[in-house]
C-alpha cells in the first residue's frame, strides 16, 4: 500500500523568479531572476576572497586574516588568481546589467555630493524612480571601473622585477587608492541593502520584493510592473 | 669579533627585537674600486659560500659575467668602460646589496619579519617569511633584490651574516687578492676610505670621494671612487633615497585607508542611530518577505 503523499508545496514566486523578472506574483514582485542573483553573488564572493587575501598583505593590522587561508604566502598565491577571476565575473556582470544601468539626465545629479546626501537623509521622493535608482546605477559603474583598475594595477604588481619602477609605483598607488574607495563603497552598499532599507536583501536571495517595498523605493518601476497608479503607500 | 644577532628593524613590524642590553658595532664592507683588478674571485667565493647554482654567463661585450644581478648571483663586478684623455679606463664596481642604514626594501616589505636589519646593520631576507611579492625591489634605490623563479622568494647578498655572526669576514672579502675589499666596523671602514681618498687626491684624482650616501642614512658598503663627482659613471645613483612614493604609500596612504574603511563602518552605525530604517510607517516588509508556501 503506497503511503499517502502530501502534495509538494510549491512557492510560485520562487519558481517564477528562476527565469523571470519584473512580474507580479501574489503580493510580491519578482526583481532579480536566478541569473541576476547568481552573477551578483559570484562577484560578491570573489570580492571577499580578494579582500581577505589582500588585506593581510596590505597592512599587518589585518594580518590575522591570513590565518584563514593558511598564511601570508598562501594569500600571495591566491590573491592574484582570485583577482583575475573576480575581474572576469565582473565583466560578465557588466554585460548582464549595463543596459539597465545608464544614468538618464535626471540621474546625473547622483554624480556629486548633494543628492546622495539627501538620499541618505531619506529626503528624496522616489515615486518616479525606475527599476534602479541613480545611486544603484552609480554603484554599478563604480564597481566595474574599480574591477578594471584593480586588474590593471594588479597585473603590474603580480610579477616582481618585470616592469620598470615607475610603473610598479603607479601600480601600488592605483591598487591602494582604488581598494580604499572600493571597500568604502561596499560598506555603504551592504549597509543600505540590509540594515537601512529592509526588504532589499530578499531581492538578492529570494529574488522578490513586496509591493509595498517597490512603491516606496521604485515608484515608476512599480507602476510599470503592475500597470497601475500607486495607492497610498 | 663574533656578534649576537639581535634585530634592529623588522619589516611590517612596529618594533625590532633589540633588547638594548648588548651594544654591537655597525659593520661595513670597504670597497676600493681603484685597486680592483677585475679577477672575480669575490664572485666565485660568493657562489661557493652561499651554495648558489652556477648560472650561464652572458656576453655583454665586456669581461662582465652577467648584465645584471640575479637571484643566484648576488655579487657582480661591473666593468664600466670609460674614455679618458689618456685612453680607456675600467671603472670597476662591486654591484651588490648596499645594506642601507634606512633600507627601502624593509620599508616596502609587507610580510612581518621577511626583511630584517640586524643590530650590526646587516639587512637580510628571511626566506621563511618572504612571500615573494617583490615590493622590496621597488623600494630598493640600488636595484638589488631579485625574484627567484624556483623558490618564489626574493634573494640578495646577506653580507655573509652566517659568517659574520661567528666572527668570520664575508666570503668575498676573504677571497680578494689585492686587498681592495676589507671588512670591519663601519667607523673603521669609513676612516680607511677617507684615508684612501686623501691618497688619491694627492696622486691627482682631485674629485676622489667615499660613496656612503646619506639619503639612505649611509650604507653598510662604503666605496672609494676615483671619480667621486660622477658616481653615475660607476652605475651608482647620485643621491639615492627610499622612493618617495613608497614612503607615501606606507606612511600616509595605508593608515589613512584603514581609518577611512573603518570610518565607513562606524559611519554606517552612526547613520543608523540618527536616521534608522527607510521604510513605510508600520511596514510589514520584513514580515511579509519571508517565504510563504502555497499549496498547488
Amino acid at each position: 500500500m503506497a503511503a499517502y503523499q502530501r502534495p509538494r508545496p510549491v512557492d510560485q514566486a520562487v519558481i517564477a523568479a528562476q527565469t523571470q523578472e519584473n512580474i507580479v506574483v501574489g503580493n510580491e514582485i519578482i526583481r532579480s531572476n536566478r541569473a541576476s542573483r547568481l552573477i551578483h553573488w559570484t562577484v560578491a564572493v570573489l570580492f571577499f576572497l580578494c579582500l581577505f587575501t589582500g588585506m593581510p598583505i596590505w597592512t599587518p593590522v589585518f594580518g590575522w586574516m591570513a590565518a584563514f587561508f593558511g598564511g601570508l604566502s598562501v594569500c600571495r598565491v591566491i590573491h592574484p588568481w582570485a583577482g583575475v577571476v573576480f575581474f572576469l565575473a565582473s565583466a560578465v556582470m557588466f554585460v548582464h546589467w549595463f543596459a539597465d544601468m545608464s544614468l538618464d539626465s535626471s540621474e546625473r545629479e547622483w554624480i556629486g555630493w548633494r543628492l546622495p546626501m539627501r538620499y541618505m537623509r531619506y529626503e528624496t521622493d522616489d515615486s518616479n524612480v525606475g527599476k534602479y535608482n541613480g545611486g544603484q546605477k552609480l554603484q554599478f559603474w563604480l564597481v566595474c571601473l574599480a574591477a578594471l583598475g584593480m586588474l590593471l594595477s594588479g597585473l603590474l604588481m603580480w610579477f616582481p622585477g618585470v616592469f620598470p619602477r615607475f610603473l610598479m609605483e603607479l601600480g601600488y598607488l592605483i591598487h591602494d587608492i582604488t581598494f580604499i574607495l572600493f571597500a568604502m563603497l561596499i560598506v555603504i552598499h551592504i549597509y543600505l541593502g540590509t540594515v537601512a532599507e529592509p526588504g532589499t536583501l530578499v531581492s538578492m536571495t529570494r529574488g522578490t520584493v513586496t509591493k509595498r517595498w517597490a512603491r516606496l523605493h521604485h515608484g515608476r518601476w512599480y507602476r510599470e510592473v503592475t500597470g497601475q497608479e500607486p495607492d497610498r503607500g | 669579533m663574533s656578534q649576537n644577532l639581535e634585530i634592529r628593524r623588522s619589516s611590517a613590524s612596529v618594533l625590532g627585537s633589540l633588547s638594548g642590553i648588548r651594544s654591537v658595532p655597525t659593520v661595513s664592507k670597504y670597497i676600493d674600486t681603484t685597486t680592483c683588478i677585475g679577477c672575480k674571485a669575490c664572485e666565485a667565493a660568493c657562489i661557493e659560500w652561499n651554495d648558489l647554482r652556477h648560472i650561464a654567463t652572458e656576453q655583454t661585450g665586456t669581461y662582465q659575467t652577467l648584465p645584471t644581478l640575479h637571484a643566484e648571483f648576488w655579487n657582480l663586478i661591473r666593468f664600466n668602460e670609460r674614455d679618458f684623455d689618456g685612453g680607456i679606463a675600467w671603472l670597476m664596481r662591486k654591484d651588490q646589496c648596499m645594506h642601507c642604514d634606512e633600507p627601502g626594501c624593509l620599508a616596502a616589505c609587507p610580510a612581518p619579519g621577511a626583511i630584517v636589519q640586524y643590530a650590526n646593520g646587516i639587512v637580510d631576507v628571511n626566506p621563511d617569511q618572504c612571500i615573494g611579492c617583490g615590493y622590496c625591489h621597488t623600494g630598493c634605490p640600488f636595484d638589488v633584490p631579485r625574484f627567484h623563479q624556483t623558490t618564489g622568494k626574493m634573494a640578495k647578498c646577506t653580507l655573509c651574516v652566517d659568517r659574520v655572526e661567528v666572527g668570520l669576514e664575508p666570503a668575498c672579502i676573504k677571497a680578494c687578492p689585492t686587498g681592495c675589499l676589507q671588512f670591519g666596523t663601519k667607523d673603521d671602514m669609513v676612516a680607511m676610505g677617507l684615508k684612501r681618498v686623501d691618497q688619491l687626491k694627492a696622486t691627482g684624482f682631485q674629485s676622489a670621494a667615499l660613496y656612503n650616501p646619506q639619503g639612505v642614512g649611509g650604507t653598510g658598503v662604503v666605496t672609494v671612487l676615483a671619480h667621486g663627482d660622477h658616481p653615475e659613471w660607476y652605475g651608482l645613483p647620485r643621491d639615492p633615497h627610499v622612493p618617495l612614493l613608497v614612503r607615501f604609500w606606507k606612511s600616509v596612504l595605508r593608515p589613512l585607508g584603514v581609518v577611512a574603511i573603518l570610518g565607513a563602518v562606524i559611519g554606517a552605525f552612526g547613520h543608523f542611530t540618527k536616521y534608522g530604517r527607510k521604510q513605510v510607517e508600520g511596514s510589514e516588509d520584513e514580515g511579509t518577505n519571508l517565504p510563504r508556501l502555497t499549496r498547488q
